[in-house]
């Protein structure tokens, strides 16, 4: 059987799709979630009024955060042109997660392989970083850098502040 | 926009009644019956399986608060198809990291190992979700979801000419990989 054209190809799938045939599925279920969203305003409440309590700190610290985030952004964009992407981007994302270990230092994480969920993005930034030293201004290499920095504050922060209201 | 109907209109207008009456028996069947139509169409956009159930969720949760603001003058589905759109796109936006928002990078495709993680999709969606963000986010709104042009752009914060020759992009991307598949 010889394979239909491109364009008779598109117009069967794009047709498919209209009449919502062939979907795929969720891989996880998420009706509970949903469940859970629309009936738990009352718990909501109950957990934003525990979280005001003893949250102080870490609102503090989240603030501190973003405010860090904000100055390396303007700073990095302001400059983004005349020096070295990576050198900026590593000096100031290793100032920001030792300022995040740091101030997360005294706090219980929520998982305990978090370090070596750590260490796994370091390594992975050490090679990014190799590959950079041959092409400094690989607009992909940089992406991948900064998703893996990225990452690692995310990380970070999510073992440290549980998210109270995640589905 | 996009009409269509695989469900028995009726029993869809009246799950919709119940539950704009706060009935949640009819939200769970409503849910049934539309999440792999939410599902898909937040996978199409967003191009991320774990982005795509979360912002699924979301769709639902809103439409459980909002869906007294549906006036029945549209189709229910058609309703629906804007509203998951809606909350995709900015999914997305809220989602991009920091460096995408300052220097405008785009994200590429999903990869072949993604794809994969997806469970069975049908030939369209496997290249759809391989586009770049820009060109994937105006195909699917355009060519399959129906918008015009000058609502995408309003949608997308661009100009009528750049969602033009994104779709272009896209489709001459999609022939290319299925031609050489």
């Amino acid at each position: 059987m010889t394979k239909p054209t491109f364009d008779e190809f598109l117009s069967q799938e794009v047709s498919k799709a209209q009449q919502q045939q062939d979907l795929p599925e969720p891989q996880r279920p998420l009706w509970q979630g949903i469940d859970k969203a629309i009936n738990a305003q009352s718990d909501t409440v109950h957990i934003n009024e525990a979280a005001k309590g003893n949250g102080v700190w870490r609102q503090m610290s989240a603030l501190a955060a973003a405010t860090c985030v904000g100055m390396c952004v303007m700073y990095f964009s302001l400059s983004i042109p005349e020096q070295n992407n990576m050198v900026q981007m590593s000096q100031y994302f290793e100032q920001q997660k030792q300022i995040l270990l740091v101030q997360y230092g005294n706090q219980p994480a929520l998982t305990n392989d978090w370090q070596v969920q750590l260490q796994e993005l370091e390594e992975a930034e050490q090679a990014i970083k190799l590959a950079l030293e041959n092409d400094t201004q690989n607009a992909a290499l940089l992406q991948m850098l900064a998703q893996v920095y990225q990452q690692q504050l995310d990380l970070i922060e999510r073992v440290h502040q549980p998210r109270w209201q995640k589905i | 926009m996009l009409v269509d109907a695989i469900h028995p209109c009726d029993e869809l207008e009246q799950l919709v009644k119940r539950t704009q009456q706060g009935d949640q028996a009819a939200f769970a069947a409503l849910y049934e019956q539309c999440h792999r139509r939410v599902y898909a169409l937040c996978l199409r956009l967003l191009a991320d399986q774990a982005h795509a159930e979360d912002a699924s969720q979301e769709v639902f949760v809103q439409l459980w608060h909002k869906i007294s603001q549906f006036d029945g003058k549209s189709k229910f589905t058609t309703w629906l198809h804007s509203v998951t759109s809606n909350i995709a796109i900015s999914y997305l936006r809220k989602h991009k990291n920091w460096l995408q928002k300052v220097v405008s990078f785009e994200n590429s495709g999903m990869d072949e190992a993604g794809i994969a993680l997806c469970g069975d999709l049908n030939g369209l969606d496997k290249l759809v979700l391989r586009l770049p963000e820009r060109a994937r986010l105006v195909f699917v709104l355009h060519g399959v979801e129906g918008y015009r042009h000058e609502e995408i752009a309003e949608m997308l914060g661009m100009a009528v000419g750049s969602s033009k020759s994104q779709y272009h992009r896209a489709k001459k991307l999609l022939q290319e990989w299925y031609e050489n598949d």
